[in-house]
């Protein structure tokens, strides 16, 4: 109990932290969101004009900075990020939310995907270590050190624009297709995702599996996996003593890869201009968006701390030694 | 030899390699023995006197890069009517996987890395009891590995913890336990006190006295602690350099050792019980298996060596009537000179004199 009340404290220390940094970050980048957006008017510009978009979008920007600061966080207590300057009227909340589920679908599923998928191959090639299959090793770390968009726009080229087998860009077919729940619509989310998703996968998974294969070796040279051998245990009883084991600092990765989830997003959703929060966040720096940066910041930061929260808990279920022990 | 009457184990001109080619490495050279039912054979040596590789290369369990380069090893399951001798070295993993546990257990040095980490105690039980007794319902699992936790003095709460829950005899006792969950006939034991403290080692090797007596498994016990061995085996074979050097009853090998390596042995341990002695060690270091000194492996560490020594390596031979057997020159008959007094006696209070 006094680990989790110890562990609260940090998470709202870290939430506090990183609340203010988000404050403190657009201010510090030249320019101000109102004089970018006048500056987008064209033609002539009351200054009845200049006062009412002051007025509308300011949110006070003309207050010191830390009253600010103190209706940032009062807003922010009640759930309001405030409005959109690029997007207006929408708010912040509204905005972000509407492309949230495109990242987390794409990207979401890929990392959970790659994460099965190469550890389960892991184990595998760990198992068989020395054996032919050693030879994937090598493809594998190339694919691990190519960088995404280099991949990526390599398989959008080839799979995309050569050969035709997938569509090129954007999230679904918007010339026939209306988003809602009708299959239409999903199915043509679907047929659009494949070719990211597996381009995603096919990058991260050889990280996941050289990990993973890297940590049955060392694991498998333990002294209870040879037990589990001279117990007479079947082979796939031995190699689930020896995973059970190895699977562990794979975890703590995978909530790190989790955190990352959404600002990997900007790079993937550039390559295959898939809707979602990195293309936003790119439009509201470029716009100098300060509310939506902020609200964007924001959800990465709580994505990282819910998602380390969540693998905290986690580690501690599947790796007793970690829990404190119970004194008798 | 004797002739045996009644073997669990026939093993002979047994070998092990690490390696292969120009860089093999022989860590087990030659050995051979016979290990009778219900007997407690000690095997005693130094690191790297190949007495671990010998308990694994039995087993089978032997780690790339070990080779088992030579020999038979032979197990007799069953008894009287259903015997059979079983070729350990020429079993199929799947005939291997029929008899480990069932018939042959093995119990580690370190029993905080033979548990499983992440597992509780009494699903490792339940994993061995229900891996080889398919009919075995879950109470009755259960009831069973309460029942061996008893044996070892262990109350059944312990099947819910964690190895890290426990202290280090406690774990070292659930090891024992589990080697004995099947009732096999032979169980080795690989320095299986060596990590804990002289007190948690003395009552272990009690409790196994007793459960020997009780439950008649032959032991293979491997230690480099001579004198643990006088309290628990029958007879003792002291290895050096992948070789038997001495092979004697426990009791006559301590009171009257007659290879000069054994004696330096018994020199470097205090006894659990009786008085104080100094202690002499041996001189040097263990051998280079890589490098072997030629003749006999210890002579450059040997204060009796001669000339003979650093030419031939002596075999190893029956002496007194065949009651025991070493491999020394000293002892040989071709040899004029005297053996020394101390290689001699028949009852030697204090041991560790010589030197």
């Amino acid at each position: 109990m006094r680990t989790f009340v110890r562990k609260l404290v940090i998470a709202l220390i870290t939430a506090w932290v990183t609340i203010t940094a988000t404050f403190i970050l657009p201010r510090l980048m030249p320019g101000n969101p109102i004089e970018q957006l006048i500056g987008k008017l064209t033609g002539r510009v009351t200054p009845e004009e200049i006062a009412a978009i002051k007025a509308q979008f300011g949110q006070g920007l003309n207050e010191p900075v830390i009253v600010q600061y103190w209706h940032y966080l009062v807003n922010l207590f009640h759930g309001d990020l405030g409005t959109s300057i690029t997007y207006s009227p929408q708010s912040v909340s509204s905005v972000i939310f509407g492309q949230l589920w495109w990242t987390l679908g794409l990207i979401g599923t890929a990392t959970v995907l790659s994460f099965i998928l190469g550890t389960a191959l892991g184990v595998y090639f760990g198992w068989t270590r020395g054996a032919r299959t050693d030879l994937f090793i090598p493809v594998a770390g190339f694919l691990q050190s190519t960088p995404f968009y280099v991949l990526g726009t390599l398989l959008v080229m080839i799979f995309a624009f050569r050969l035709h087998w997938f569509p090129f860009e954007g999230s679904y077919d918007a010339t026939t297709v209306s988003p809602g729940w009708n299959w239409a619509f999903i199915a043509s989310v679907l047929r659009y995702a494949q070719l990211p998703l597996a381009s995603i996968v096919l990058c991260s998974l050889s990280g996941w599996m050289i990990g993973m294969r890297n940590m049955m070796v060392t694991t498998m040279s333990e002294d209870f996996v040879l037990m589990a051998v001279a117990k007479g245990l079947p082979k796939r009883k031995v190699m689930w003593h020896a995973a059970r084991n190895a699977v562990l600092p794979q975890i703590a990765n995978l909530t790190l890869a989790i955190g990352l989830l959404v600002s990997g997003a900007l790079i993937v959703e550039q390559v295959f201009s898939y809707q979602g929060v990195g293309g936003l966040l790119v439009n509201a720096v470029s716009n100098l968006d300060y509310p939506l940066i902020q609200g964007i910041f924001l959800v990465i930061t709580f994505t990282v701390l819910i998602m380390s929260a969540v693998g905290d808990v986690l580690y501690v279920w599947l790796d007793p030694r970690t829990r404190t022990a119970t004194v008798e | 030899m004797t002739t045996s009457s009644n073997p669990v184990l026939e093993v002979s001109h047994f070998n092990v390699d690490y390696g292969v080619g120009a860089a093999a490495v022989r860590a087990v050279d030659n050995v051979t023995f016979t290990l009778e039912r219900a007997h407690v054979l000690g095997v005693a040596g130094e690191s790297g006197s190949g007495k671990s590789t010998l308990a694994y290369g039995l087993t089978r369990l032997l780690r790339a890069p070990g080779i088992i380069t030579g020999g038979d090893v032979h197990l007799h399951l069953g008894t009287d009517a259903d015997a059979r001798r079983m070729d350990l070295l020429a079993a199929s993993e799947a005939e291997l996987r029929a008899i480990r546990w069932k018939h042959i257990s093995v119990v580690m040095q370190s029993a905080l890395n033979a548990l499983n980490p992440v597992r509780k105690i009494g699903k490792e039980f339940d994993e061995v009891l229900k891996t080889h007794n398919r009919s075995m319902s879950k109470s009755a699992r259960k009831d069973r590995a309460r029942e061996l936790l008893g044996l070892v003095n262990l109350t059944p709460d312990r099947l819910e913890r964690y190895p890290h829950e426990l202290s280090g005899g406690q774990r070292q006792r659930v090891m024992i336990a589990m080697a004995l969950a099947l009732q096999p006939e032979l169980v080795i034991m690989d320095e299986p006190t060596t990590a804990l403290d002289v007190v948690t080692q003395r009552e272990i090797v009690a409790e196994l006295q007793k459960l020997r007596q009780e439950l008649g498994f032959a032991l293979i016990f491997i230690t480099h602690d001579l004198s643990l061995l006088v309290e628990l085996a029958d007879e003792i074979m002291v290895m050096y350099a992948g070789r038997i050097v001495e092979r004697a009853p426990a009791l006559e090998l301590y009171r009257g050792p007659r290879h000069p390596y054994t004696l330096g042995l018994m020199g470097s341990f205090p006894p659990l019980h009786g008085e104080r002695k100094v202690m002499t060690g041996i001189p040097g270091s263990p051998p280079n298996l890589k490098d072997l000194p030629g003749g006999c492996a210890f002579h450059p560490r040997c204060p009796y060596a001669m000339e003979r020594c650093t030419l031939e390596d002596p075999m190893l031979s029956p002496i007194e009537d065949g009651q025991r057997t070493v491999a020394c020159w000293l002892h040989d008959p071709s040899v004029s000179a005297a053996v020394p007094v101390e290689l001699r006696r028949k009852d030697a209070a204090l041991a560790g004199e010589a030197g």
